[in-house]
């Protein structure tokens, strides 16, 4: 019965709520009239008893408001009156709305955005078993000879010591690319994209079940067992459109029958391979890694392979070890993202501010707001309404303002995120990182800004129970003599935006610079309408490092193949010239050490050096400076002449002319190398320099560098360019043709053009600079709308003392500039605060930027320029309405 | 009456109220003249009390209201002591009287 009663009584106040309400008012009303009736009764005169009546009645407001509390479905009924108040107070302001709305919007979106990339790329890189304790390495040479630098690659031989006599790894994996796969699917024979041969314990190690059948068992890797594969997810969609059949099937691999056993779920691509073959732990090699016993650090593991590697060097003295070297470990983590690390770092910093930037902007609306409202609490706060009562009242406000904010910032995220994944720099990131909206971050983000809106919404009600009513009620809300503090409080705000826009300007800024001077740079060769492609060779090409009448023979081959294939390019209608090299420009990665025969000297000399046909350098479009380049003669003959470039000459022949002069290369002596030893090459000519790079630095360099006749040695890695007259695309597409009408066997691997591999390297910069260029500007509205808003709002309290100076006789122009240079003086400190910050921020960005100076004065004065005229206009518009003040509208206004 | 003492009885209200009811129906002024007079004078309901405790035991159902003319031909409401209500001041008395012989006791024997 009790609950019945209730519920209808909760239904009755919920939806009755104005028959309620006047019932009330009439039994209040009736007691009044009872009472003073007791009164006459007593002998009092009509008016003092219906004064003594509602003395003893009390306030009847507060009586009505005591009862309403005391209602079954108060709070529901309050919120619900409440959230009609907000759609009121919401039609009536609507731009205030909307400005906080947009702005926290735009906090939440960005942050969301780039944290979430940060925790994908941090935290949730690889799918794989306990991934940050893994460590790759790699054997550096720090002697001052020997020619190459560093190898990661290791024998089976070093792989089976370091796994067995190591005590800092719980186990260890070998993996070694195959890049010449050729599949043979009973018709044609086709290259697939490179696999990788794994140690058979790989697949056990990474922890990542298969998604179909199994994967490899120890037995597989055993000599003498039925040759089997696993494939990758993309390779299984792509060529066999997922079909489940194909598991348990026969595959003609290289040549070979190969069983696929299993198929590997989509967030798996371990070493970029399409499949993985098996290969005993007794015979695998390649690159290695290592998963540390927990608690073993990187440097004790790298000390330990150290030592062994030590040993095994006394023990074999014949092998491949520097006369000085030491192995340097590096996690897996920071080797496969360490290049977007710092970028990440910048961004997170940049979000970090606009975050910054929106939630005292949001603070700053609210509280200007607090202030206006203060006299509307107060008269709230004497009819009756208990404190608990304001404070909801504000937080259903408050809160309705957050989430729609969080709505629109949830939108934002989502379209924000396609879009940074669509810029980041393919290869930047491991294949198998997923960057996807990540839950905790959004909240983390949500929370900030319902704090921040929360907090701040609640101003006005903390302040009215923090005094008393009465002066609020009967003192001007235009007389905002006791707000000094909150008025400070708002300046310094406005300051902290402005400097935290100007940083984030002045980094955009800076990046913006060097970008262009990064496009714009002269290369000294020229990228347009040049082809590329390497080839993928047969393994009939391969040979024997022991057997030199074997190496002989592939050279002869592959020479032969190159004359024929270039010579048929040649023909190829839209291709001008084409070419041989090892290594497409602007990459390069190859130095020797240099001797040149009667010039004895102490430091090491080193020199780039590069394999090409005798058409490279007009392919190029490199000019000739001295001499002549090669000829098809030198070709043919193998003859050892060289052409340098004016980097060399001027680095090793400074006041001289090096034609005539022999230089020897001392990295074809390297015994693995199927090249002439002990062999001088004669300049014959010198050619411009032209810019190049490495992968893991962005700057450009000249250096000195040598070329050669191609086939004076043969190695297996070439590459074909050809300069074309008409779009170097549309060549690349019939070149699989032209190739296999040379030799059945061959295939086109990897192609493009140059420009596009260009393209390629200035996405990363671009990355950055769209990143922040767009944070920059996020950054600089919210200035605006933050020096708009404290500026409207002052004005607003100055209504009254502007009229009365109007009123003694102040011109227009005296107000507008006395409100534009109360405004532009918060705007220079913050200016003058940014400044100081971007000084002492930007030299972390040096090895960002280059060819600009991290503190350019063009962009310093350029920013401060536009924050100073951004800030202006945000002050002008209210300083018009305050020259449109009507002097006797505002004295009146009282 | 002092303020002290007011705040000390302030939960026997209902109990006061609901006892107020027992003989009779009584509109507002009416309850809060019944408990005058029960109580010898001691215990004064104003209205900002007592009209917030009649609409929550209206609500809890212990009471029930109704408009009716007042001795003086004026409209009034009238609250009526229902099933529930007279349980819940059996209830309320026995353990009123529980308190008050605990306290008694604990008087005495100091």
């Amino acid at each position: 019965m009790p609950l019945f009663v209730k519920a209808r009584t909760l239904l009755r106040n919920l939806f009755l709520s104005h028959r309620v309400d006047s019932d009330f008012d009439r039994e209040v009303l009736s007691h009044l009239e009872l009472l003073v009736e007791e009164n006459i009764r007593a002998g009092m005169m009509p008016n003092e008893a219906n004064r003594a009546a509602r003395i003893e009645l009390g306030g009847i407001e507060q009586v009505k408001e005591r009862v309403r509390e005391a209602r079954v479905g108060n709070w529901l009924h309050s919120v619900i009156s409440d959230c009609r108040f907000v759609l009121r107070q919401l039609r009536k302001n609507p731009a205030f709305f909307a400005v906080a709305i947009l702005t926290l919007a735009l906090g939440i979106g960005a942050s969301t955005v780039v944290f979430s990339v940060v925790y994908n790329v941090f935290f949730d890189t690889f799918p794989y078993k306990d991934f940050d304790r893994s460590v790759v390495f790699e054997i550096r040479n720090v002697a001052n000879v020997g020619g190459w630098k560093s190898r990661a690659f290791f024998s089976a031989e070093e792989f089976r010591a370091f796994r067995e006599q190591n005590h800092v790894f719980e186990d260890m994996i070998a993996h070694e690319d195959v890049s010449r796969l050729f599949y043979n699917d009973g018709k044609f024979t086709r290259l697939l994209p490179s696999g990788a041969m794994v140690t058979t314990n790989t697949f056990a190690y990474l922890g990542v079940p298969p998604l179909l059948g199994r994967t490899f068992s120890e037995e597989d890797g055993r000599p003498g067992s039925p040759p089997v594969f696993v494939m990758n997810y993309r390779l299984w969609q792509r060529e066999f459109g997922s079909d489940r059949k194909i598991l348990g099937k026969s595959f003609i691999l290289r040549g070979r029958p190969t069983t696929l056993i299993g198929i590997m779920p989509p967030r798996f691509n371990a070493f970029n391979a399409s499949l993985w073959m098996p290969e005993s732990l007794d015979r695998g090699g390649g690159s290695l890694m290592g998963r540390l016993m927990p608690g073993i650090s990187v440097r004790a593991a790298g000390a330990e392979l150290d030592a062994i590697a030590h040993r095994l060097q006394k023990s074999n003295p014949g092998g491949i070890f520097p006369e000085k070297f030491t192995i340097v470990p590096e996690t897996l983590h920071d080797s496969s993202i360490g290049g977007l690390k710092k970028t990440l770092y910048a961004l997170l910093a940049a979000v970090f501010l606009l975050l910054l930037i929106a939630c005292s902007n949001v603070a700053n609306l609210l509280l200007s707001r607090a202030i206006v409202r203060e006299r509307e609490m107060a008269t709230r706060a004497a009819l009756g309404a208990t404190r608990s009562r304001l404070i909801g009242q504000l937080l259903v406000e408050s809160f309705a303002l957050a989430t729609a904010a969080a709505a629109a910032g949830c939108l934002l995220a989502y379209f924000g995120l396609q879009a940074v994944v669509a810029l980041i720099p393919r290869g930047a990131l491991p294949g198998e990182t997923i960057i996807r909206m990540n839950a905790p971050v959004f909240l983390l983000t949500l929370g900030v800004a319902f704090l921040t809106t929360i907090l701040c919404g609640l101003a006005p009600a903390l302040h009215v129970f923090r005094g008393d009513v009465q002066p609020r009620l009967t003192a001007s809300t235009k007389h905002a003599g006791g707000h000094f503090r909150h008025g400070k409080l708002r300046g310094r705000l406005v300051v902290g935006e402005v400097a935290l826009s100007m940083v984030l300007l002045i980094v955009a800024g800076l990046l913006m610079r060097s970008f262009l001077v990064l496009t714009r740079v002269d290369l000294g060769f020229d990228p347009k309408n040049v082809l590329y492609f390497r080839l993928a060779l047969p393994d009939a090409y391969d040979f024997d490092f022991a057997d030199p009448a074997s190496i002989a023979k592939a050279r002869l081959w592959k020479n032969s193949l190159t004359r024929r294939l270039l010579d048929r390019m040649k023909e190829f209608p839209g291709i001008v010239s084409a070419a041989e090299c090892i290594q497409e420009p602007p990459l390069r990665y190859d130095w020797s050490d240099l001797i040149i025969p009667g010039r004895p000297h102490i430091e090491r000399w080193e020199t780039r050096h590069e394999s090409v046909s005798e058409d490279y350098f007009q392919t190029l479009g490199l000019p000739l400076r001295r001499g002549r380049f090669f000829s098809q003669d030198d070709m043919t003959r193998a003859r050892y002449v060289a052409v340098v470039n004016e980097a060399f000459s001027r680095q090793y022949f400074p006041n001289q002319d090096p034609i005539g002069h022999r230089v020897k290369l001392q990295v074809l002596d390297r015994t693995f190398l199927d090249a002439p030893h002990d062999a001088y090459f004669e300049i014959v000519g010198i050619t411009g320099d032209y810019k190049t790079r490495d992968y893991e630095n962005s700057r450009w360099h000249k250096f000195p560098e040598v070329f050669i006749p191609y086939s004076v040695q043969g190695f297996s890695w070439r590459t074909f360019m050809a300069r074309t007259s008409i779009d170097p695309r549309l060549v690349l597409k019939s070149m699989g043709e032209e190739v296999r009408a040379i030799e059945p066997g061959i295939a086109v691997g990897t192609s493009g053009t140059l420009e596009e591999s260009l393209h390629e390297f200035y996405r990363g910069p671009q990355f950055e600079l769209v990143s922040l260029t767009a944070f920059a500007s996020i950054g600089l509205v919210l200035v605006v709308i933050g020096v708009f808003s404290v500026m409207a709002y002052t004005v607003s309290q100055q209504t009254h003392e502007i009229g009365i100076r109007m009123a003694m006789g102040a011109q227009q122009k005296h107000v507008l500039l006395s409100v534009l240079i109360n405004g532009f003086r918060l705007v220079a400190a913050g200016i003058l605060t940014g400044f100081a910050a971007s000084l002492a921020f930007t030299r972390f960005l040096s090895s960002q930027i280059s060819g600009v100076s991290p503190t350019d004065p063009w962009t310093f004065t350029a920013v401060a320029t536009l924050i100073a005229l951004v800030g202006l206009a945000g002050c002008y518009i209210p300083a018009r309405r305050a020259t449109r003040v009507n002097p006797m509208i505002a004295l009146r206004y009282e | 009456m002092n303020r002290e003492s007011t705040t000390l009885l302030q939960g026997t209200l209902d109990m006061r109220v609901l006892k107020s009811l027992v003989a009779s129906e009584l509109h507002g002024l009416g309850i809060s003249r019944r408990i005058q007079q029960i109580t010898g004078g001691t215990f004064l309901v104003k209205p900002g009390s007592l009209f917030p405790a009649l609409h929550r035991m209206e609500e809890e159902g212990w009471v029930s209201s109704f408009w009716g003319d007042s001795e003086n031909n004026r409209r009034a409401k009238y609250d009526r002591l229902s099933k529930c209500g007279r349980k819940r001041l059996e209830a309320e008395t026995k353990r009123w009287g529980r308190i008050c012989w605990a306290i008694a006791q604990a008087l005495e024997t100091s």
